[in-house]
This record gives structure tokens, sequence and C-alpha cells, in this order.
């Protein structure tokens, strides 16, 4: 009889809970965020920078993507979105994907299969509608093609085995675009099927987006609009989010010492203190002198007092780490004890000496000074750190010089190899190995900058990439990653910490922890009246 | 307009009227203008920070270290220490070497660029007096810091750069203002009598229209001084200027006024102060100069 | 007077078609262009993308082809296209001006209310101790980095107020749209009058010197009268012509205002394309400010002209 009364009570507790809760999300409202710069385009695709992702991800779905009420991304945090569900064939090398009915664009066309192919299609370069830019080729390398079974059925055809292909595909930066419209509209008037709807972009003023009726979704999006206001001036757009001016940051706006700041002057804000995995690092060019010297370059490396630049850049906040994030919050990077090991990590006066000892041997001394320019972007974040490198240089008889090159041309400059060493930050859009790897260390990615090449490390990526067991897989990561400093491919000085504040009122928000990409469908945001 | 040459040796002894000794003559001057030596007092202040920085800062102004990040001022450090540590005061004392670098490099060229370009167009005339004045039409009418924000991106970041770029805003003024002097001068008796007895061209110009062209250039000159190192600081905060690790005030300000307002204020008051106090100096000096060699503002 | 006209109308066709040809070619001096910024934000370049997109934008043209093509278009009332958005250029910068022509008209308004009375009183007590005050005021007002005063000014309104008067949505009448404007406008008038007041200043001491001032006076003119009647009547003439030439001067102390108070004008804009080479902009935002000022500077001299009878036509 008690426990019937109890068990009676409990489902009664339960049938109020769910109405209760749905009640307590209040639907309606504007949320208004602050944006840093006018993004170059609205084409999710064809850039790589959070300025596009984080206003432009709301426009759409992807096949996957990481639940957005989880901090950390990893393979077990991905959930359905316009595929409903997904298996894996016998070989491992097919993945099909069962896609939802009854979605519509915005523009009111059916979604199907097509658009699944027609997309990845381009990304691969194979359809005559071309984008003007396509960053992330080099994540496909294992894709073979992509196929439209059935109007509700894709599969992805793969070389080789690839457990991870779904940890990309779940990324923000990886949605399904429409067949029917153009790149060039896609740049400027993005069309989607996702929980809101672009409205206009007005350069250096705004970006507007309005909920999207239609969503095939249940019952969401909860807001009514999303307005971006454009701030170009850092120190305005902070004291207008602290006057509550705004809800949101644009993300990982807020850097460490202005946090302390923000907190004293609006203590009620929310502000989510995350790494961002985004990294300082440098890129040293080994095909000229002196740093095609693999002693001088491995001196320059191993010399580097990171902790000391973690301390100044960020008040003792960033992470010390190699190519991958380091844990906690990231999924695949060396823990301390491993981190350690690494060349280059360990004591810094042993660390200096080593590296005086390789220089001498290099022909270099207190009396022959190695004369080197470090280049770098003439805006802060990278300013910062290559004046601290500036500094620890002088440890090891290099007299380093600093050319700030106009940030326009960074790119530019990098890819024609006019720099000595260069001071370059890389962000990482989704937390794993295949990203981080096939991206910036495989053999002819674009965005390998140095060139680094080795057939061996070229091996070992695909073999990391195709493994099941993901602790295997990891000890593997870890030994590549070791490696790579060990190699000089592109030292790693921290991995950044930033905050992103919201006013408490803005409910149903997750700041992820390992990628400042992958959070900002914004659907399941309300906020409090 | 015709403007007549000014004998700036007479406007001076005039000013300083009756007074014999030299030492009572700037007595003189300074009591007439309290402002202007006040200003005088200011820019040699500048002039002396900004000649011995490297034996007056106490510190290595590129030093970083990181245990005295964001300390405040006090101690080791007389008035504090900026994000990576290095030592406020010697920043300050080395900024003001760079801001001299600014001020009196930017003017000098300018000046020098302009003088040649108008002496030319006035002396020569011709074809050469309409094309130039036709580009100098043209370079008014850009707004100045436009023209320096071309100038600083075409031309990269960098110290020189940035004395080039703001440099080049003043040619036409000074140009302008040569040209009608020397138009006006070249009617003169003695330039008349200096050609009669057979002196070339170029040493007319030189040695008879140029000395007497003097005083509107100073004029000219010291109301740039300010506003260059005024110049550098927008282009600074507009994300171009001098770049780091050269100490300039404009750069310390623009980006310590956005993140250290509150937590670290020494930041941006120091080379706030250091900044306005250099500007102010110059532009009270330009005025008394001004007052003193233009006798049509006397009062 | 028809014939300086003339003249002068000519002399500002050539001004103007020089202007193109020297914005036109300081452009493509500029290093770096919109294919290599357009990289930049996908983190790579790749030189046949960007080959590509060059020759989309029309940019592998060689250079006299570039300028014929832009200038027979400018004839036309075509603009062209934006390189950023990819909208009409003359959409994008249409809309701009009227924001910039409100603030700077604003902020000329505020200069000249408190430089001219200022540089009047400055003169008439000359040399006593409200003299001095008067100009260490104005001076420390040019002396101030403007971005500086303008983030204090900020800072001042959120410390104290809890509000931010920057421009976050187009405002929704003239009135507030002043109202938004008003602040901004104070800290660029504030610099600016310290310029008219010392011009004021000097004008009238000049002025103040004059014979027939002094025979006003020994006619046994109140000092009053002379001062404001005479004296300020004749003085303000070079001043009408230094507001004309502010107003060149103008544009480059907003683009800083503009940036702190995002106001979302074409002195902003117009750095900011600069910034992504969008040449459309920029060459044809540039050009639009050489008009309006060489117009400026030309109906300031005819007014000048006409108010100075001592003046003739060259």
């Amino acid at each position: 009889m008690q426990v019937k009364t109890l068990l009676a009570g409990a489902a009664i507790a339960a049938a109020f809970a769910i109405p209760l809760q749905a009640y307590a999300e209040q639907a309606g409202g504007t949320m208004r965020v602050y944006h840093r710069g006018t993004p170059p385009s609205g084409s999710i695709h064809e850039e790589a920078t959070s300025s596009t992702v984080m206003p432009y991800m709301s426009v759409f779905n992807n096949l996957v993507m990481y639940d957005q009420a989880v901090a950390k991304n990893s393979l077990d945090s991905i959930v359905p979105d316009l595929a409903t569900d997904w298996s894996w064939d016998e070989s491992k090398t097919k993945l099909t994907f069962k896609l939802r009915s009854g979605v519509k664009w915005h523009d009111g066309k059916p979604f199907t299969a097509k658009d699944v192919q027609c997309t990845w299609d381009m990304l691969q370069g194979k359809t005559k509608a071309r984008m003007r830019k396509n960053p992330r080729k080099s994540w496909y390398w294992n894709l073979d093609k992509v196929t439209a079974d059935s109007d509700t059925q894709a599969t992805f055809h793969m070389k080789q085995p690839q457990p991870a292909l779904l940890a990309l595909l779940a990324s923000g930066y990886s949605p399904v675009y429409p067949c029917h419209v153009s790149p060039k509209k896609m740049r400027t008037n993005p069309i989607g099927t996702g929980p809101f709807k672009f409205v206009a972009l007005k350069q250096n003023e705004s970006i507007k987006f309005v909920k999207n009726e239609d969503y095939w979704k249940e019952g969401r999006p909860y807001l009514d609009a999303i307005d971006w206001t454009i701030i170009k001036s850092r120190s305005t757009r902070i004291l207008a989010f602290v006057a509550d001016e705004f809800d949101l940051t644009f993300t990982a706006d807020v850097s460490v010492p202005l946090l302390k700041d923000v907190k004293e002057q609006a203590p009620n804000a929310v502000c989510h203190k995350v790494t961002t995995n985004v990294s300082t690092n440098l890129i040293v060019n080994r095909d000229a002198p002196p740093f095609d010297n693999e002693q001088v370059r491995k001196a320059m490396a191993i010399a580097m007092d990171r902790s000391a630049f973690i301390k100044i850049l960020s008040n003792g906040e960033n992470q010390l780490g190699g190519a991958m994030l380091p844990p906690p919050s990231g999924g695949w990077g060396m823990p301390a004890e491993v981190l350690a090991k690494a060349p280059g990590y360990g004591e810094p006066d042993e660390d200096v000496a080593k590296a005086q000892a390789m220089m001498k041997a290099a022909g270099y001394g207190p009396d022959n000074r190695l004369a080197v320019k470090v280049s770098t972007r003439n805006i802060a974040i990278y300013r910062d750190p290559a004046v601290i490198l500036l500094d620890q240089l002088k440890a090891i008889y290099i007299d380093a010089e600093l050319e700030v090159i106009e940030s326009s041309n960074w790119h530019a400059t990098v890819a024609r190899k006019d720099y000595q060493v260069g001071l370059n930050l890389t962000g990482v859009g989704v937390d794993d190995p295949d990203v981080v790897f096939f991206e910036n260390y495989a053999c002819g990615s674009q965005r390998n900058y140095t060139g680094y090449c080795s057939q061996e490390m070229m091996e070992l990526f695909k073999k990391q990439s195709s493994m099941t067991d993901q602790d295997a897989r990891r000890k593997l990561v870890w030994e590549i990653d070791s490696r790579l400093q060990g190699d000089v491919a592109r030292p790693m000085i921290d991995h950044r910490v930033g905050a992103t504040c919201a006013q408490p009122r803005v409910q149903g928000l997750t700041v992820m922890v390992n990628s400042s990409y992958n959070g900002w469908r914004f659907e399941d945001i309300w906020l409090k009246k | 307009m015709a403007i007549k040459p000014i004998d700036h040796a007479a406007e001076l002894s005039k000013a300083g009227a009756g007074v014999e000794s030299r030492l009572g003559k700037a007595w003189f001057l300074a009591k007439s203008y309290p402002l202007g030596a006040v200003g005088l007092i200011l820019f040699l202040g500048l002039l002396f920070t900004g000649i011995f920085a490297d034996v007056l800062a106490p510190m290595d102004p590129v030093k970083t270290n990181a245990e005295t990040s964001l300390q405040g001022p006090g101690g080791q450090h007389m008035l504090g220490a900026d994000m990576m540590g290095r030592d406020l005061l010697s920043r300050i004392i080395h900024g003001a070497r760079i801001s001299l670098a600014v001020g009196l490099g930017s003017t000098i060229l300018g000046c020098s660029l302009g003088v040649i370009v108008g002496l030319a167009s006035g002396y020569l005339l011709g074809w050469f007096d309409l094309i130039t004045q036709r580009i100098i039409d043209i370079m008014q009418a850009l707004p100045l810091l436009v023209m320096a924000l071309v100038m600083a991106a075409s031309l990269g970041p960098s110290l020189e750069n940035t004395v080039i770029a703001i440099s080049i805003p003043l040619v036409p003024h000074v140009a302008r203002v040569i040209r009608s002097n020397t138009l006006s001068l070249r009617e003169m008796p003695f330039v008349e009598a200096a050609k009669a007895i057979g002196m070339s061209e170029t040493r007319i110009a030189v040695k008879h229209v140029l000395p007497n062209t003097l005083a509107p250039l100073i004029v000219l000159a010291t109301a740039q001084l300010g506003s260059a190192i005024l110049t550098e600081a927008s282009l600074s905060f507009l994300g171009l200027g001098i770049p780091e690790p050269h100490a300039s005030w404009g750069r310390m300000l623009s980006e310590s006024a956005a993140e250290y307002v509150r937590t670290a204020p020494w930041l941006v008051i120091f080379p706030g102060i250091a900044i306005s106090l250099a500007v102010f100096g110059a532009n009270l000096l330009g005025d008394a100069v001004r007052d003193i060699l233009d006798p049509r503002q006397r009062s | 007077m028809v014939a300086y006209i003339v003249r002068r109308t000519l002399l500002m066709a050539v001004t103007l078609i020089g202007m193109s040809i020297i914005i036109f070619a300081l452009l493509r001096l500029v290093p770096g262009n919109i294919a290599d910024i357009l990289f930049d934000s996908a983190g790579f370049v790749d030189p046949a993308e960007k080959a590509a997109l060059e020759e989309e934008l029309g940019l592998s043209d060689s250079i006299p082809v570039q300028y014929w093509n832009w200038i027979v278009g400018l004839a036309q009332g075509d603009l062209g296209f934006s390189y950023v958005s990819e909208l009409p250029a003359i959409d994008e910068i249409a809309p701009r001006i009227p924001i910039t022509a409100k603030l700077a008209a604003l902020a000329l308004f505020f200069s000249v209310l408190f430089g001219l009375p200022l540089g009047v009183i400055s003169a008439v007590k000359q040399n006593t101790w409200l003299d001095y005050f008067l100009r260490v005021v104005s001076l420390s007002g040019l002396s101030l980095p403007s971005f500086w005063l303008a983030l204090l000014i900020l800072m001042a309104f959120v410390t104290w107020f809890g509000t931010i008067p920057i421009y976050t949505d187009p405002p929704d009448n003239l009135w507030d749209e002043l109202l938004l404007y008003s602040i901004p406008a104070a800290a660029v008038g504030f610099r600016s009058s310290a310029l008219i007041m010392r011009l004021t200043r000097s004008s009238m001491l000049e002025v103040m010197r004059q014979d027939y001032i002094r025979t006003a006076k020994a006619k046994g003119a109140s000092d009053r009268s002379v001062n404001y009647g005479h004296a300020l009547a004749n003085a303000v003439l070079p001043v009408v012509t230094i507001i004309g030439i502010e107003a060149a001067f103008l544009i480059g102390g907003l683009i800083v205002t503009e940036t702190v108070f995002n106001i979302p004008g074409v002195a902003r804009f117009l750095v900011e394309a600069i910034q992504w080479r969008d040449y459309p902009i920029v060459q044809n935002l540039v050009m639009f400010i050489g008009v309006i000022v060489v117009l400026t500077n030309f109906l300031v001299d005819l007014l000048y002209v006409s108010l100075d009878p001592r003046i003739k036509y060259e």
C-alpha cells in the first residue's frame, strides 16, 4: 500500500514535471548579441572563422550534430539532426544515414538526400557550382563519394574505415547546403533548414535572423529573433555588454584580464571561461636559413618558457599542451605526465641550457649571435606573445626583431614563405585528431603552412584514423603528438582560454569547452522575462 | 593675397624691444608669453627625455617578466608594470623618443618636401606650378587621417613608415604657404637686384627667397608637432601606427584603454598624461611662436 | 564674376579627374587585394582559386582597363558592387552618408556655438586670467587623443548612469537620432571648437587694431558696441573660411568617433573598406568626399568674395 502510494505519488510528480518544465521555458523575445566585425560572408563552407559560424550556424542543420547541451564535444555526444539514424556497414567504410522527411528549406523547397550528396560533391570540387574558397578540403581526404540512395537515405563511401567521420559531420562547419541555391547566394543570402532564417546583413552595422516558423523540430526555436550588432571597437562592445545592451557576447571575446573587469561591473553576468581550442604556436620556415638547420630549429622550440607565456598572457589560465587540446577539456591531448616527457616541455632552466648547447654546436654563441625576424599579424593576440618570444630568445643567442605584418596580408605572406619564424594562432574546428593532423600536419594540406611532410607520420595519421578502439587510438595520438613536437613541426606555445558572457536571463546556453565553432544552433535558448 | 616678407630677426628684437642681454631678452619673452614659456619648458623636457632615454630609464623597456605582470605602481616599478611585466616608467621615457621621432621626424620631412615643392612651384611657375597646384588641391581635399591611413596601410607598419605616412599630408599645406610667399618675394627689389648682378635662379631661390619664408614655416612646423603625435595615437587606435615592441605612447594608451582601465588604471593614466602634456606643450609653444613671428597676429 | 565661376569650375573638374587617378593608383599600391583578404578568413591561400577570384572581380585586367571601367561606370551612375557584401556599392554608401552628415553638422554646430563666443571673450579680455584660462582649456581640448576622450565619456556614462550612448539600432525619429548623435558630436565639436576659438581670437585682435576701430573708439562709441558691433562682424570672415576647411578635417575626427560610438556612418565605413581593400567602395567614397570638399571650398570662396568687397576675383 505504502509502496503503491509512493509510486502513485511519483507518477503524479512525473506527470506534473513534464508540463512544468515545458512551462518554464518561455518562448518569444529577441536575443541581442554583439559581433566583433563584419563576417567575410554568410557561407559557412567557405570560411574558417567564428565570425561566420557563430551567427550563421542557426540558419542550418547538419546530418548529425554535437548535443548542444553537452559542453565537451566527443563521439559520444553526437545526436541526430537531419539524419534520424545512421549505421556503418560490415567493412566499416560505408556510413548510411536515414534522413528526416518533410523538412523544408527556408524558401519552401523540400530537403532530400540529393542535397546531402550535392553538398559533399561541392566540397570535393565535383560540382559545376564552385565555391570561391574551400578551406576544409583536407577533412575529406578519405571520402570517396556520397550517394543519394533514395529521397531519405544517403551513404558516405570511405576509402578506409574512419569512425571519426561522424565527429567531422557533427561540427558547426558541416551544414547541409541546398542543391538549388548558388554559392554566391549562399554567401550573401544563405538558405538553410535551420531554426532561424537569415534576414539581412548590413556591413559594419548588424546581422538579423528571425524564427523559422516551419522548423521541423517541435516547439523550437524559443526565440523570435536574434539581432547581432557589429561593434569593431573592443572597449565599446565590452562596455555595452556591461551596460546591459546585449544578452550575449561574441564567443571568447572576453579575455582573462577583461573578465575580472566585467565581473566587477556586471556581477550578475554569467561568464563561461573555457578553452577555445585555439593554440598559439610558431610556424618555422624550414626551407630557408637559418631555420633550415635542424639544430637551430630545435633549440628555439625547446628554449621557450611556456609557463612564462601563459602567466603573462592569461594570468596563468591558458593551457600547456601539444598539438591536441590537453585534458580535461580536450579529449585527445597528452596528459601532464606524458607531456612532461615531450621535447621542450621539461624544466625551463635545463631546457635553456640544452638549447644553448645546441646553438653552440650550430656555431652560435654569446659573441656570435644569430639575427632573425619574427613575423606576426598586427593584432594584439598575435603581437603580445611575439614580444615575449623576442625576449626569451635572447637567452639562446638569438637577437630577434619583430616584423609586424598588416593583418590583411598575413596569409599571403605565409603562403609566399616570406618569413623566418611566424607567430601564429590555429583554431581547431573539431577536437579530433583527424581534423588536427590532416589539416595542419599532413603532406599537401593547404593549411599546413610550413610544408612539414613526413611519409612515416602520414602512415601514423592514417592508422590512428582507422582505429575503432578509441582508447588504443588515444595512446597512438599521444605518441604522434609528442613526435610532432620533437620534429618542430609547429611548436606549440599554449592553448588559449577566453570567456563568453551572457546576462542571467539567457537560459539553455551551453558554451563548448573544446571548440568555439560547434555550439551555436541557438534553438534551445530562451530568455527569462 | 600678397604677404609682406617678414624679417624674423627684426620681429624678435621688436618683441623684446629695448632689452639688451640675451638672458634679459629671454626673460622678457617669457614674461610676455607665459603660456609659451610653459610650452617651451614642456617641449624641452620632452626633448631631454627623448635624447637621454637610455640613461634616464631605470630598466630595459622591452624586458618582459612574468612575475611582475600588471604590478601596481611603487616598489621596483615606480609607475607599475604592463601586462608583460615591462616597467612602465622606462617605457614612457623611451616613448618620449618615439614621440619625438614622430613629431619632429614627420614635421621635418613634411616641411622639407613642402618647401621644395612650394619654392619650385612659386619660382618656376608655368606648367610645373599648374600641375603641382592641382596635386596639392587634390591632397588637401582628402581628409588628413584618411591620407595617413592609406599611406600607413600601403607602407606597412613600422616606425619609419608611420613617420612618412604622417608627414605626407603636411606637404600640401607647407607647399601652399611657401608658394604664396615665394610669389610675393620674387617681385621684391632685392631679388631683382640679385638677378641684375647675374645670380643664378637656383642660387637666388636658395639664398634670398628661402630665408625669408622661414617665419611662416616655423609657425606651421610648431603647429604640426602636437598634431603629429596625436595622429600617431589615432592610427594606433585604428590598428595601424607604430608596432610593438616600440614603446609608442599612442599604442600604449589605445591598447590599455580597452583592457585595463579598471584593473590596472596606471597603464591608462600615465601614458595618457605623457601624451597630453607633450601635445599640450607643443601647442602652447606653437601658439607663442606664431604670436612672436607673425606680427599680423600679435597683440 | 561669370568668368571667375567658369574658371573655377574648370579647375574643379581638373582637380577631380586628377583625384580619381591618384586614389585609384594609391589603392593599387597598397599591398594585398580583396582576394588575399577573403582567403585570409579561410586561413589559407590557394593560388588557383585566388586567381579565379581575381578574374571574377575583374582584378586581373590591366590597371588602365580597370580605371577605364570604373570611370565609364561612374559616368553612367554605376558604382559597381562592394567586394565584401556583393551588393551594389551605391546601396552601401548612400544610406551611410546622411548619418555622417548629421553628425558632422551637429559637431560643427557645437564647435561654433562654443568656439566663437569664447574666442571673442578671450580677445576682448586679452591677457587677463580669463583669457589664459580659456586658452588653456581650448588647447587641452586639442591635446587629448580623440579616441581617449570618447572612451572616457563612454566609461563615465556606464559608471554613473548604467547606460551607454552608442548606436545599436536605427533610431525611431529624427529627434532621437539627433539626441543620440549629440554626445559624439560634442566630443568632436570640443576639439574643433578649440580651433575656431583660437582663430576667432586672433582675428578679433587683428581687427581691433585697425584704424577704423580706433576711430570708432575715438568718436566715443562704447567698448561694447565697438567690440561686438564692428570688430566681430569683420573678424568673422576668416572664421568662415576655416569652418569650410574644418569640414574636411571633421571627416578625419569622425573616423575615430564613429568607431568608438559605433555609429555606422561613412567615415568608419571608409576605414573598414580600406582594410578590406574594397576598391569600389573606397574609390567612390573618396571621390564623393573630394567633391564635397572641393565644392565647399568653392562656396566658401564665393561667400568670401561677396562678404568682403575689398577682395576681387582673380
